[in-house]
């Protein structure tokens, strides 16, 4: 009997010695590995991306120019110049000497390709509204492109830094492959993609810019869930973790080795359907903005102060833009904004539906928030929290209140014309004012960069007495390993791992 | 021999009854849920024209009907269709993989709880109102109440966190295989025992309970047989057929239902693809993740009918007069 049990005892610890021997395992290598957990992606070949997967596809495509983030100017990447008379034709000289990741040149066929692809209605590309400007495309010669524009368009530039345009081979079966075998001409190349699990790339040897990347591998884990993810950066299983939340934050400040960061901010608008009541009144919408103090809403939403990671203001701009006016902040005001509130017609206060999208970062606590904040000035929200996609789907855009996050734009005029002017397709507050509209078009079609920033100003200046709209600028963060050397992630939320170093 | 026969041919025929209702019933479900898939996958960016687009390309214009007999026609010659979000890519690619890890976990969750909680129930069982029964069964009841989120968290603080024994997620490496990285099925296959302990052990305890009273045992205790020869010769058997059929009704949940664990440990397995696919409304890889669940489920009761009818001769003598 005793020999059985010694038998039984000694088959158990050979089982449990490697099992438990494995808890502090290190993969010991000379290659410069980053790990990474995101989201589980939904789509990832560009034109129909919602903007997943930013680590893989800004490593595996390129665009045509980047943003540098400590200046904020476009830095040339696939296009090494670009210039424009008057807004209306723009002519991009492209690098010479690129090739895909199948060995094949990146010419400016390519370059016709991936733009008339953003027409292609089979494709649906999301970018379909914003490039229907263009009339002709021409290609010269092999590293020249001319675009022809149907109306002028001195920022149009800038529309190439989406996400959603990168530089796709002609020659590729983006429809069938796009999302089993992406391939671009980025500084990383796929070795291998596990479906709805995990990808791994390598550094791209053929890389136009032989000082870049600096790192050997990327690593790329899909987790569903954010615990999980930030599970695995504490136990130093991934250096980044992308789309966290304040409450995350505070909890990853307290461990040494870990960081973390926010690269830039996104927009949050609370968005006020002039075409339902009470929001038609003026008086009514102001009487919202003197109900709310930036202050408590951007601490409560974002648990950081005004200036310190928030941002606010009644305007499209974003405040960190160059293009923003500092107009001082009304300030909480409750007796106004009561006065406002009867002027409007509504004395006893009034009860109004504010939608949001429950599932989507800050959505929840911003909608808390500005209840409780309007309540006392007798604006009585009605909360209407869904899921993103029922959200979108079935209430946006036709509801009396909502609160919709938008990514920023490094050219606001981008965004103006869809979502902030009358006959915009995004227009959520169904604002109709001349002089909104007239100013967009001036800033749209305005060579002068001094004049656009003039009617940037006097636009600033419409909104904050007659808009529709608050705006709560929101960080986006990232749990960062402080191993990892410059990370660096712009507006456009592409995230440059080319520049970045692990120690 | 027939009985057995029997018992597979009708198991098999409501087999093929019960997936064909339940994947009517899941695909109609995952119809009148609220949402449009075409445009979660597009965003808000979304013009009307891109989510047409998508939809058309993905065919989720057709009628409903015409869908899912399309999908009926595919699985019946073996191909699960592809993801919604994933054109070219075969449901079958990524299903597969996810299951074989998640059988994995759940062999090692059984390896575990199969002889632990056997072995518990059975000494709580013959230690009747002793000390021992009384912690055994306060400790099952403590396990069974406990929810799998709130011990595997537990879990994770002791041995991942404090004793930094086990690794906190049960993630495998890039590039490497499960089979080089065994620890990361500790944690949750004792999250899951704590769940099927309870159970286990206690019905174990009653059925052992019921035998260690019935006649026959206190014949053999009367006539001078040893006491570990009535237990173990005599009682155990016959004990262990209630606990069979709780170990055997429960596969399914442990290859299929393990998704709060999964999730929970970040491990890569058929529960936590189920999760993605339900928050994604990826219909094709709902309907295959659940099927693929129902067959479970119904090979391992059928499996169970069998061993039970094997085990207690009463079970066969019966369909043996009928």
């Amino acid at each position: 009997m005793k020999r059985k049990a010694l038998l039984v005892f000694l088959i158990v610890a050979l089982v449990a010695l490697p099992i438990f021997s494995g808890g502090g395992k290190e993969v010991k290598s000379t290659e410069k590995v980053i790990r990474i957990a995101e989201q589980v992606p939904g789509l990832i070949t560009p034109g129909v991306w919602d903007g997943q997967v930013f680590s893989m596809n800004s490593s595996m495509y390129e665009y045509l120019v980047e943003i540098n983030v400590e200046t904020g100017e476009l830095n040339p990447v696939l296009a090494t110049e670009w210039s424009t008379v008057d807004g209306s034709q723009w002519i991009f000289k492209l690098r010479q000497g690129v090739k895909f990741h199948d060995g094949s040149d990146f010419t400016s066929a390519d370059v016709k390709f991936s733009l008339e692809r953003t027409q292609d209605p089979k494709i649906g590309h999301l970018k379909k509204q914003d490039f229907s400007i263009m009339s002709s495309i021409e290609t010269p010669d092999d590293y020249t492109v001319i675009i022809n524009l149907k109306e002028k368009r001195p920022t149009f530039v800038y529309l190439f830094t989406d996400y959603n345009m990168a530089m796709l081979s002609s020659e590729y079966d983006y429809a069938n492959l796009g999302e089993s075998k992406p391939m671009g001409t980025g500084p990383f190349m796929l070795s291998q993609y596990i479906p709805k699990e995990s990808v791994s790339m390598v550094k791209n040897p053929n890389y136009w810019d032989a000082s870049l990347p600096k790192l050997d591998k990327i690593l790329i884990y899909f987790v569903g869930d954010i615990d999980a993810s930030v599970s695995m950066l504490e136990a130093d299983r991934v250096d980044v973790v992308p789309f966290l939340t304040p409450v995350i934050k505070s909890r990853l400040s307290k461990i040494e080795g870990l960081s973390v960061i926010s690269p830039y901010q996104e927009q949050r608008f609370v968005a006020m359907n002039v075409d339902m009541k009470p929001w038609d009144d003026n008086n009514a919408r102001l009487a919202l903005k003197y109900a709310v103090d930036p202050q408590i809403l951007a601490k409560s939403v974002t648990q950081m102060d005004l200036g310190a990671g928030a941002e606010y203001n009644e305007t499209p701009i974003m405040n960190m833009l160059a293009e923003y006016k500092d107009i001082p902040l009304r300030g909480r005001d409750i007796e106004k904004a009561k006065a406002l509130l009867t002027e409007a017609g509504y004395p006893n206060g009034v009860k109004v539906e504010l939608y949001y999208a429950s599932d989507h970062p800050f959505g929840k606590e911003f909608a808390q928030t500005i209840k409780e904040l309007a309540a006392p000035a007798g604006i009585d929200f009605d909360l209407k929290g869904y899921t993103r996609d029922v959200y979108l789907s079935q209430y946006w855009l036709n509801v009396p209140t909502s609160i919709t996050g938008w990514g920023g734009r490094i050219d606001p005029s981008m965004l103006l014309a869809l979502a902030f002017k009358g006959d915009g397709p995004w227009n959520e507050s169904h604002l109709n004012n001349p002089k909104v509209n007239t100013l967009i078009e001036k800033i749209t079609g305005e060579s002068d960069a001094a004049k656009r920033l003039e009617y940037y100003h006097d636009l600033q200046d419409v909104f904050y007495e007659e808009g529709a709209l608050l705006n709560l600028q929101v960080p986006y963060l990232v749990g960062i390993n402080d191993r990892v050397i410059d990370y660096k992630q712009p507006l456009t939320m592409l995230p440059q791992y080319k520049y970045t170093d692990i120690k | 021999m027939n009985r057995t026969l029997s018992i597979i041919s009708k198991r098999l025929g409501s087999l093929v009854v019960t997936l064909a209702v339940m994947s009517f019933i899941i695909f109609m479900l995952v119809e009148i849920m609220p949402g449009d898939v075409a445009q979660m996958i597009l965003g808000q960016s979304a013009t009307d024209e891109a989510v047409a687009a998508l939809r058309e390309a993905r065919g989720l214009n057709d009628p409903v009907l015409q869908r899912y007999f399309r999908w009926v026609g595919g699985v019946v010659t073996g191909d699960l269709g592809d993801s919604i979000y994933m054109q070219g890519v075969s449901i079958n690619s990524i299903l597969w993989r996810k299951v074989g890890h998640s059988m994995i976990l759940a062999l090692a969750a059984f390896i575990i709880f199969v002889p632990l909680s056997m072995f518990f129930g059975v000494l709580a069982g013959v230690k009747e109102n002793k000390p021992t029964d009384s912690i055994i069964s306060f400790f099952g009841l403590a396990t069974m109440a406990l929810p799998e989120f709130v011990s595997g968290v537990f879990l994770i603080t002791i041995f991942g966190v404090q004793l930094k024994w086990l690794p906190i997620v049960s993630v495998i490496p890039i590039g490497e295989s499960l089979f080089s990285n065994l620890e990361i099925l500790v944690m949750p296959a004792i999250s899951v025992t704590f769940v099927m302990f309870g159970y286990v052990s206690r019905m174990q305890r009653s059925s052992m309970i019921q035998v260690m009273h019935s006649d026959y045992i206190r014949a053999a205790v009367l006539k001078g047989m040893p006491r570990k020869y009535v237990i173990f010769r005599h009682a155990l058997k016959n004990a262990l057929l209630p606990t069979i059929t709780i170990i055997g009704m429960n596969m399914g949940w442990l290859f299929g239902g393990l998704v709060v664990v999964e999730t929970l440990f970040g491990y890569p397995g058929m529960g936590s693809l189920l999760m993605t696919a339900i928050k994604t409304r990826d219909v094709p890889l709902i309907e295959a993740c659940v099927l693929l669940i129902t067959v479970i489920f119904s090979l391992s009761t059928m499996l169970t009918d069998i061993l039970y009818s094997y085990l207690d001769p009463r079970v066969r003598l019966q369909g043996g007069q009928k």
